[in-house]
């Protein structure tokens, strides 16, 4: 098969990303005479649109039936130079990337003779394994047109009513007995000034209103298989029965939010009588219609306390991230505070203030009304305890005045707290969702994929992948619900041939590769009046866990055959001439 | 330590005259200052907004030192108008302080 194989090899400089540190020239010396390469060159610049289009002139011209570029990782160009073949009329699936910036020149600046080595000694083992390529077509699997979203807050119940009008089915999970999250216990919300409950109210109606939508409290996902396209789930309905049922779902969502922080006893005096959180200064702010009260006094001077749970520097496992909401919904709470009781004394201490966009013309506003904005140090945060006839002391260093240390008498202390993650271990292990440093679930790309996961047909959106405002936790629904349609209004999506396949002649059903298979892959099948084994192909992934306890040797992966493999050892380990 | 006195705070919100809630602390004001003046105004500023009412007789002399040459209200970037707010204050002290 080898010898026929018309092989082009183009080996990048990338600027000098590549070429600073491994001999490029030398390198196309040590490959151009491998078997099968008829065509051999460098480029400043492979991935450049006049580089591309004599790729795509030479594999016309010299009808070559193999591709290599050695450039950088696969993540970044290999469906570059995968579409440069399928323009040229050549399969995709043989061209072989070869990586020698990420794994030769930026992993050994120290050492030029063996990055070079390196380098031959790779791109020799991508023209090996590219001599065995056969064309191989993606895998087509027929979608379902509906949507599993998980979680029903301001963000899943707007993903749900979106992905109904564009004309999908809609399973909508939520754990607690309502629907609604941390939205529907808001009062008045910037800028509109309508109260959570409100929003939260219409958007529940406009949910009853869609007959494809089919809401479960006291529910919960317990299980997950499938692929992309055409997922299995399994639903646990809470109540007397606890019955469970099963659905087929093309895309799943996950909303599923976020928790307050909760300070801990003793945090800037929380646990002493008056020391509030911001969630629970709101409730009391939401009660009082006229004057602010609580036991029965009047409120008249409140300090807030900024940055409390967030842009944590020291102690176990800080929270570093700065929770974005928190400046603007305390700042809202001192004009609402303000127009409750006109005369308060309001006191902001602040580390920074970060009223960003449309919210600092609230933060102007504040001021206007007289509110005091004090900046503190981390280094030295204000300290709260009891003072005298019952109110509140609180002492800080104010940076504005160069270092002045004040003293502020208060009725209440509020402690502006920040968003912390949701607890969420069972569904994270049900979805294997991909949990970040500051335990958030993470998104691919954070500019340009920021509501995809790593887990194909599972999206992520509003606070559960980070700190938002409810606004910017609809935009991020709205943006998974465009994702799931794209992929479910098409009908159909196409998945990497690059899988396990079971020579059916050799199988003698043994089911040790049933056990490899961490995908749980692995069917049953019928061939020739025998059991055999049979490689899903919408669940595997292509992992070859399967391929090498086969004790028949019937398991071979797509694109990486033993064949291939053992070509490259031999090719890599060839002298260096 | 200085003691925020909230009644401090609202006599001179009473009075109307007094406005440097727009001051963002820059220190354009001390740096054009011909008379050189660090503390006016906006150190002096801030004690007002605080509440801090015996920082400011502390500086009794150093507010009566100003020219009132506006120097500082011209290059303000945030237009407090400072020069009113100074002669609010020397109102106040002469009021409170030297009983006039």
């Amino acid at each position: 098969m080898s010898d026929q194989k018309r092989i082009g090899v183009y080996i990048c400089h990338c600027g000098g990303n590549i070429s600073d540190y491994v001999d490029v020239e030398g390198v196309l010396r040590a490959v151009q005479d491998e078997p099968g390469v008829v065509v051999a060159k460098t480029a400043m610049f492979t991935c450049s649109d006049a580089t591309q289009q004599e790729m795509v002139r030479d594999i016309r011209e010299q009808n070559l039936t193999g591709l290599v570029v050695a450039s950088c990782s696969p993540k970044l160009h290999l469906f570059t130079f995968r579409e440069v073949a399928r323009r040229a009329g050549l399969n995709p699936y043989q061209y072989t990337q070869v990586n020698i910036r990420e794994q030769c020149s930026w992993a050994h600046t120290g050492d030029r003779a063996g990055a070079t080595e390196k380098a031959i000694r790779l791109v020799r083992g991508g023209i090996a394994r590219t001599n065995f390529t056969e064309p191989l077509e993606p895998i087509t699997i027929d979608t379902v047109p509906k949507v599993l979203v998980v979680g029903a807050g301001i963000a899943g119940l707007r993903a749900a009513t979106g992905l109904a009008d564009l004309g999908l089915s809609v399973l909508l999970v939520e754990k607690s007995a309502s629907a609604g999250g941390k939205v529907a216990g808001l009062g008045k919300m910037y800028p509109h000034e309508k109260t959570g409950r409100e929003i939260i109210a219409r958007l529940v109606d406009e949910v009853k209103r869609r007959e494809n939508i089919t809401l479960f409290t006291n529910a919960e996902l317990v299980e997950k298989s499938g692929s992309i396209g055409n997922f299995r789930v399994k639903i646990r309905l809470g109540g007397k029965q606890r019955e469970e049922i099963e659905e087929n779902a093309g895309c799943i969502i996950v909303a599923t939010g976020f928790d307050t922080y909760r300070p801990r006893e003793g945090e800037y005096g929380y646990g002493i009588d008056g020391v509030l959180t911001l969630a629970e200064y709101k409730e009391l702010l939401d009660r009082c219609g006229g004057g602010l009260v609580r036991n029965g006094k009047p409120v008249k001077d409140i300090v807030y306390i900024y940055c409390v749970g967030s842009r944590q520097q020291a102690g176990e496992k800080p929270n570093r991230y700065c929770s974005r909401y928190c400046c603007n919904a305390a700042v809202h709470a001192s004009i609402q505070s303000s127009e409750a009781s006109p005369g308060i004394h309001q006191f902001h201490l602040f580390r920074d203030m970060r009223t960003y966009g449309k919210f600092e013309t609230l933060y102007g506003r504040a001021r206007d009304q007289g509110a005091v904005f004090v900046r503190y140090s981390e280094s030295e945060p204000p300290a709260v305890e009891k003072g005298a006839d019952g109110k509140l002391k609180v002492t800080v260093k104010d940076l504005l005045t160069f270092g002045e240390q004040i003293e502020i008498p208060a009725d209440v202390v509020v402690l502006v707290t920040g968003m912390v993650p949701a607890r969420n271990e069972a569904l994270v292990d049900v979805l294997k969702l991909p949990v970040g440093r500051d335990g958030f679930f993470n998104e691919i790309h954070p500019k340009l994929r920021p509501v995809e996961t790593v887990v194909d047909g599972v999206f992520i959106c509003g606070a559960c992948q980070g700190p938002k405002n409810s606004a910017e936790s609809v935009a991020s629904a709205l943006a998974a619900v465009t994702q799931s349609a794209s992929i479910l209004k098409k009908g159909y999506v196409e998945l990497e041939p690059l899988i396990a396949s079971v020579d059916p002649g050799l199988c003698e059903l043994c089911d040790v590769c049933a056990g490899a298979c961490p995908y749980s892959a692995i069917e049953r099948d019928h061939y020739q009046g025998k059991e055999v084994a049979r490689v899903n192909e919408a669940v595997c992934k292509g992992c070859g866990g399967c391929a090498p306890v086969c004790p028949r040797n019937a398991i071979n992966l797509k694109g990486y055959t033993d064949a291939q493999m053992e070509s490259m050892i031999d090719a890599m380990l060839k002298e260096i001439g | 330590m200085a003691l925020v006195n909230p009644g401090f705070v609202d006599a001179v919100k009473q009075s109307e005259a007094f406005n440097a809630s727009a001051c963002m602390n820059c220190g354009v004001c001390s740096a054009v200052c011909p008379m050189g003046i660090e503390l006016l105004p906006r150190k002096l500023f801030r004690y007002v907004l605080l509440g801090l009412e015996e920082k400011v007789l502390e500086n009794t002399e150093t507010i009566y030192s100003c020219l009132l040459c506006k120097m500082c209200e011209a290059n303000c970037p945030a237009r407090v108008h400072i020069a009113e707010n100074v002669r609010f204050l020397r109102s106040y002290i002469n009021k409170k302080v030297f009983k006039l």
